[in-house]
Formats: C-alpha cells, sequence, structure tokens
C-alpha cells in the first residue's frame, strides 16, 4: 500500500481539498519540507505532506507539560477559608479528603480527571514519540488508537478547573467562606492545555511512515 | 543552474543540507521552565525554619491546618503531629516563615489559644469557629534554637507588653494564682505572672507585671498587700470588713499603694517587694523600730490574743505578740507573760533618742507609776487589751532589764479591783453591830405594841357611842323619819302644783 505521500498527493488542512503535491515526497521522509510554500489552490492555505515539524513540536509542549506538571500537584490549587480557618488543599489532599469522608465516587472521578488522566497522556505522548523515532513497527494499529484516545480524552482534564473557577465565582460568603484559586490551579491548567497542543501537533502518520517505510 | 547534467560536467554535486532553525514552540517549555524554577525557588526560599514545640497535649491542633499567629498574622503552620517516645507530650513540627527566624530564640514562647474562662476574663473566643492556633510570643535577642517547650497556659504578659515585672515575697501564696489582677487604688493595673516557692522554701515568690504608665507609681517605699477575698477582722476594735473588688471577691487579688511621703524614683524592673497579708499589716509594718517588753499577769488573760493593741491613754502605741503559761516549779505558781511590743516612733518627740536614754527615761516613767494592766477593749466581744497607764498608789516596782525581754511592772485590771473592794464592803458589813440594833429594835417594837391596844380600846368606846342602841342613834334615827315625811309632803305638794298649777293663788280644786 503506498500512502498519500508517496503518490505525491496531500490534503489541504484547512479545507480538505485533494491536492498533488509535486516534490520528493517518494522518499518517505518527514514530509514536512517536501512542498515547502505549497499552497492550496482553493483557499490558499499552505500544504503539507506531513504536520510540519510535528516530533520536535510535540517534544516542545510535552516538555513544557512536563515541567507544569510537577507544581500543577504540588502547589495547593485552591483555598477554602471557612469561619476564618483557611485550608488550602492540592489536588491530592482534595482527593485524601473526600475519600476519608466517604465520597469515594467523588473522589474516584477527581482522581481520574485530574490525576489519572493528564499522567496517561503525557504517558501516551512520550511513548508514541520515543515509538516514533526509534522507527518502532510494533503495532501501529493500537498506537493510532492510544493517539486518538489521548486526543478525546485531553479536554475532560479541564473540570478540576471548571469547578475551581465555578467555586471561587460562587462561594463569596464573606467571613463566612471564601474560596480562592492558587498557583497549583495555574499550572494545572497550563498542564491540560500543552498536553492538548502536544496531542495536537502530533502527526500520527508518522506512525505508518515509519512502519511502512520499513516494511517496503 | 542548467539544463545539462552535473554529471557531464565532471563536478561534484553540492551538499545540500537543510538548515532546521529549532522550531519556535521550544519557547513554551523555556518559559515553562523559566516559571517553574522561579515558583521552586521563591517556595523554597520562603520555606523558613521547621521548628519542634513539646506540648502535654495536641488537644485542637491539626497537622498542616494549625496555624502559628503573632498578633493575628500566620509566622507558621504545623506540619506533624507525633506523640513522644515517652507518651508523655506531642511534638509539633512547624514550619515557620522566613521572616520570623530572627525570633526564634531561646525565650520565644509559644502556646495553644483555646477558648478560656481564667482570671475573670474569657479568652480565645474566635477560636471556637476557627479553630485553636499556636500563640508565640517572640524575643529578639538570645540563642537561636529550633526546640520549644509550649507553654500549657497562655503567659498573662507577652514581652512586647510596656510595663514592668516585680517579685513579691510571702510567707504564704493565699488565694494568689498565676492572673490574679494588682490594684492600684482600686484599678486593675496589672496581673500575677507567675508564682513559685523561692529555693529556701521559706517564701513564695509572686511574680508580678504592672502594665505602663502605671509601673511608675511603684517605687522603693510602696507596699503590696493582699487584698483577695472579704477581709473580715474581729479585733478590738470591732468587726471590720473590707473588699477591694468583686473581681478580687472572686479570684483574689493583690494590691499596692505608696505612700505620699515615700516619693522617689520609679523602681527598676524585677525589684523585690514584701507582700503584707493585708492593708492594716502594711500600716503596721511603717513603724521599723519595736521595743519588746516582756509583763507578767497573775489573772485570766482570756479574750487576749496575740495582735490585740498595747495602748496609752486610749492610743495605741504597741500590740502584743505573745501570750503563754509558764509554771514556776520552785515557787509552784503559774504566771502568764505576755510579750508586747511598743513602738516608739508612733510617739511624737519623745525626747528619748539612743537606746540609755530611753531606757533610763522608761525607768524614770515606771518610777512615776506607769503600769501596764489587762483592760476590756470591747465589751461586745470581750476583747481584751494592755494598758499602759500611770496609777499613782501602785507598789512602787520597776523594770527588770531581763535579756532577752525587759519585765514591765503590771497592776491587777479594774475588774480585779472591783471585786477586791467588793470584798472589802463585805467585810466592813461583817464588823458592822447588828445585835444591838437587832435589841433596841425589839424595845421598839414591845412599844408600839402597847400603843396599839390603846387604840384599840379608843376605837371600841368610838364604837358604843354610835352604837344601835345608843340614844344618839334613836334620835338620830326618829329625826330621819320626820325628815322622810317631810319630803314625802313637799313630794305631794309639788305633784299638786303640777297639775294644778293655779291651785297655789286659788286652793284645791275640791275644796271650792
Amino acid at each position: 500500500m503506498t500512502s498519500a505521500l508517496a503518490a505525491e498527493l496531500t490534503r489541504c488542512h484547512a479545507c480538505a481539498l485533494l491536492c498533488r503535491l509535486p516534490g520528493n515526497g517518494g522518499r518517505g521522509g518527514d514530509g514536512e519540507h517536501a512542498a515547502h510554500g505549497a499552497l492550496c489552490p482553493r483557499c490558499g492555505a499552505p500544504l503539507h505532506g506531513r504536520k510540519p515539524q510535528s516530533l520536535e513540536r510535540t517534544w516542545a509542549w510535552l516538555i513544557a507539560a512536563l515541567l507544569c506538571y510537577l507544581p500543577a500537584n504540588l502547589l495547593p490549587i485552591m483555598k477554602v477559608t471557612s469561619l476564618g480557618r483557611a485550608q488550602a488543599d492540592t489536588i491530592m489532599s482534595g482527593v485524601v479528603y473526600l475519600l476519608l469522608h466517604g465520597m469515594w465516587p467523588l473522589a474516584l472521578v477527581v482522581f481520574v480527571a485530574s490525576v489519572f488522566v493528564p499522567l496517561l497522556k503525557l504517558a501516551i505522548l512520550f511513548g508514541l514519540l520515543v515509538s516514533v523515532h526509534r522507527g518502532s513497527r510494533w503495532r501501529p494499529v493500537d498506537r493510532t488508537r492510544l493517539y486518538r484516545i489521548t486526543e478525546a480524552i485531553g479536554r475532560w482534564s479541564m473540570v478540576d478547573i471548571f469547578v475551581v473557577t465555578i467555586l471561587v465565582a460562587l462561594v463569596r460568603l464573606g467571613n463566612l467562606a471564601t474560596v480562592e484559586a492558587q498557583p497549583g490551579a495555574v499550572f494545572f491548567g497550563a498542564v491540560v492545555v500543552l498536553t492538548m497542543l502536544a496531542a495536537e501537533s502530533f502527526d500520527p502518520r508518522l506512525i505508518w511512515d515509519r512502519s511502512e517505510g520499513r516494511a517496503a | 543552474m542548467s539544463s545539462d547534467a552535473p554529471d557531464d560536467l565532471g563536478v561534484a554535486e553540492a551538499v545540500v543540507t537543510t538548515r532546521r532553525r529549532p522550531s519556535i514552540v521550544w519557547l513554551i517549555p523555556a518559559v515553562a521552565a523559566i516559571v517553574g524554577a522561579f515558583v521552586a525557588w521563591r517556595t523554597f526560599s520562603e520555606r523558613g525554619p521547621e521548628i519542634e514545640i513539646q506540648f502535654e497535649t495536641a488537644e485542637g491542633l491539626e497537622a498542616g491546618k494549625t496555624q502559628v499567629k503573632y498578633k493575628d498574622v500566620e509566622v507558621g503552620i504545623v506540619e506533624e503531629i507525633h506523640l513522644r517516645d515517652d507518651l508523655a507530650g506531642v511534638h509539633c513540627t512547624a514550619r515557620m516563615v522566613k521572616s520570623f527566624e530572627p525570633y526564634l530564640n531561646e525565650g520565644t514562647r509559644f502556646w495553644v489559644v483555646r477558648p478560656r474562662v481564667a482570671g475573670g476574663q474569657v479568652t480565645g473566643l474566635g477560636t471556637i469557629l476557627a479553630g485553636s492556633y499556636i500563640g508565640v510570643d517572640p524575643i529578639r535577642d538570645g540563642t537561636r534554637t529550633r526546640e520549644f517547650v509550649g507553654l500549657e497556659t497562655p503567659p498573662i504578659v507577652t514581652t512586647d507588653e510596656p510595663g514592668k515585672h516585680f517579685v513579691l515575697r510571702s510567707r504564704e501564696a493565699g488565694s494568689v494564682d498565676v492572673g490574679t489582677p494588682i490594684f492600684f487604688k482600686k484599678i486593675r493595673v496589672g496581673e500575677v505572672v507567675a508564682s513559685e516557692l523561692d529555693a529556701s522554701g521559706e517564701f513564695v515568690s509572686i511574680q508580678v507585671f504592672v502594665h505602663a504608665p502605671h509601673d511608675a507609681r511603684v517605687n522603693s517605699g510602696s507596699r503590696f498587700w493582699n487584698a483577695g477575698g472579704v477581709q473580715v477582722t474581729l479585733g478590738a476594735g470591732g468587726v471590720d470588713v473590707n473588699v477591694e473588688s468583686l473581681a478580687s471577691l472572686l479570684i483574689g487579688g493583690i494590691a499596692f499603694d505608696t505612700p505620699t511621703e515615700s516619693a522617689g524614683p520609679p523602681a527598676p524592673d524585677g525589684a523585690l517587694f514584701t507582700l503584707y497579708e493585708s492593708l492594716a499589716a502594711t500600716r503596721r509594718e511603717t513603724y521599723a523600730q519595736k521595743t519588746h517588753f516582756m509583763a507578767y499577769f497573775d489573772q485570766s488573760v482570756r479574750g487576749l490574743q496575740v495582735g490585740a493593741p498595747v495602748e496609752f491613754r486610749g492610743i495605741q502605741i504597741g500590740e502584743v505578740r505573745d501570750v503563754k503559761l509558764e509554771f514556776d516549779s520552785a515557787s509552784g505558781q503559774f504566771r502568764i507573760p505576755v510579750r508586747f511590743e511598743i513602738e516608739p516612733e508612733r510617739i511624737a518627740n519623745l525626747g528619748m533618742v539612743d537606746r540609755t536614754t530611753r531606757r533610763e527615761g522608761l525607768d524614770r516613767l515606771v518610777e512615776d507609776g506607769l503600769r501596764a494592766q489587762l483592760a476590756s477593749g470591747n465589751l461586745l466581744t470581750g476583747q481584751l487589751i494592755v494598758q499602759l497607764d500611770f496609777h499613782r498608789g501602785a507598789k512602787p516596782a520597776e523594770i527588770v532589764w531581763n535579756e532577752p525581754y525587759p519585765q514591765f511592772p503590771t497592776v491587777p485590771a479594774p475588774l480585779e479591783e472591783i471585786t477586791a473592794s467588793v470584798q472589802h464592803l463585805v467585810k466592813r458589813l461583817e464588823n458592822l453591830p447588828l445585835d444591838d440594833v437587832v435589841r433596841s429594835m425589839n424595845g421598839t417594837l414591845e412599844a408600839a405594841q402597847g400603843a396599839l391596844a390603846q387604840a384599840q380600846e379608843t376605837l371600841a368606846t368610838a364604837s358604843t357611842l354610835v352604837g344601835p342602841d345608843s340614844p344618839a342613834n334613836s334620835e338620830l334615827r326618829r329625826a330621819l323619819v320626820e325628815l322622810s315625811d317631810a319630803a314625802r309632803s313637799v313630794g305631794l305638794a309639788a305633784d299638786q302644783i303640777q297639775q294644778q298649777p293655779d291651785s297655789l293663788l286659788f286652793g284645791r280644786e275640791g275644796e271650792q
């Protein structure tokens, strides 16, 4: 099976018009610079055989996300002041709090959405990048499926941020109770956004390029 | 480039390298790294020292939540609480803020602020809802330390409080406790900070704190006394009830006053004072000089108490210090030595300066008849006092200048004198010639009897004169009958006139 790139065909990212892309696409390389300066004849968007600098950008986003992941989990994300007693909670301490108070379904939701999913995304992206670099031919279908999962669940991690923002807006009872967002929330939001960007900049076709390249 | 192939010219092909500049996206992880590093640096740079505080109990303390506060500003947070190995208390590990580091010295005190009712005050009410916190009283100077022993009760006075500490020495603590208020002219000006036995175990050292500006009122002449509760003194002067304030009635109190005559510079911090047991005691103690005497009384001293006044013509000049009972086995007699003191300073201008001239002066006074005597101080309570006065007729005596106490001559109490004179009277009565008197009285009585018999006779004669059969009597009766007849006819005439008034003029009707 020949890839579209090998057949010198590419699709506009913007309007999905299938164009013939002249160049050394047959080389089966990244295809990033295969048609440097090529434009879509219909909408004028730049045409790329593959997402430009896909691996590099993904690495960049991923590393940024990893850097933010530490403070996101170590710093408190929310401070609840109730009757003069202030309590700052990190994500994990919130989960523990819920668990200790018998609300384990809620604890599970928070844990999955806020701790497990971001970590899973980081791990999957890291694995995909490494496998592409090594030109692994190991189960390309499964790896593509992993990528799709990563893309799909990315936005759900924002649940925590939404909870914090809603609480901050709603719980303004003066001395009785106040909720304040803490730096952890900023980092956590950054992790979510950065992993989404990383997933976005990764081109899953690279998985197939390598496996087919070797196969060919 | 022309269409002819390079191979044809035998020219080497240029190596085309695509110079890939690093993507601008790398800025993102760089920024993330910088921000992360900054946050990490800030977190660590603000991380203050970790300290350990020992408490007896961790009541109200929660790891990760309980704050350490100074003037209600958070200066640390309890990170860990664990039991001591010997189970005698708890260790609290607290992370302090960095700016507080210079104040973590040996004198710095920590305590748990809980709701508390003590010393007439309610404190820590805010912690009922907000939870307990650890209070701190920082000290700037001293050796740095990281381990502290927490106080079980909040300190009464924090180091930033303006005022002075004083030490009071007392024989016993009485109702004085930590937090007991100090009064000056019945205004609360301070508190007792600590009370403990001193090294010898003989005195109680009470540390008090007097707030500024009242601390300037304390000078070397100031006197502190125990003003706690109700002081009821039942003395020779009657019942004396004294209450400093309602608060002191309940929780005790110490009052102080500075006599106007003892003006001086304010006492330095930590000055030592004596704590008197009462206001009266402070007045007593103003006389430094005391001369002790011993007086032997042979009578009962019931009602004579230690502290009873020694008076001279109604003015107190000293007081009784001791009353004992002695048995002299040689003479087989009991005697009661009463030791009393006289404060010469109470007597203005005695004209005697040193001890020897005073001795001579006293000898002269005793020569003139100065004696000690028990007297009733209060008829109601039966209190006795020792009275000094001149007794001109007293047997000559003199002061026996014994050591340690000179013996003062005594005279019996007025009561004894009365008893003596009554006895004297009875003796006089015994000597009266009662028999003669009775005899002459008998004669008189006989004569009187004769006179009475004569009188009886006279009376009998009188009765015969006016007896029922006597002529006088019958004549009298007749006269009376006639008189009644006359009266009857007058009555008839009166009736007639009433019925016929004209009969007076015209005579009776029947006659016409």
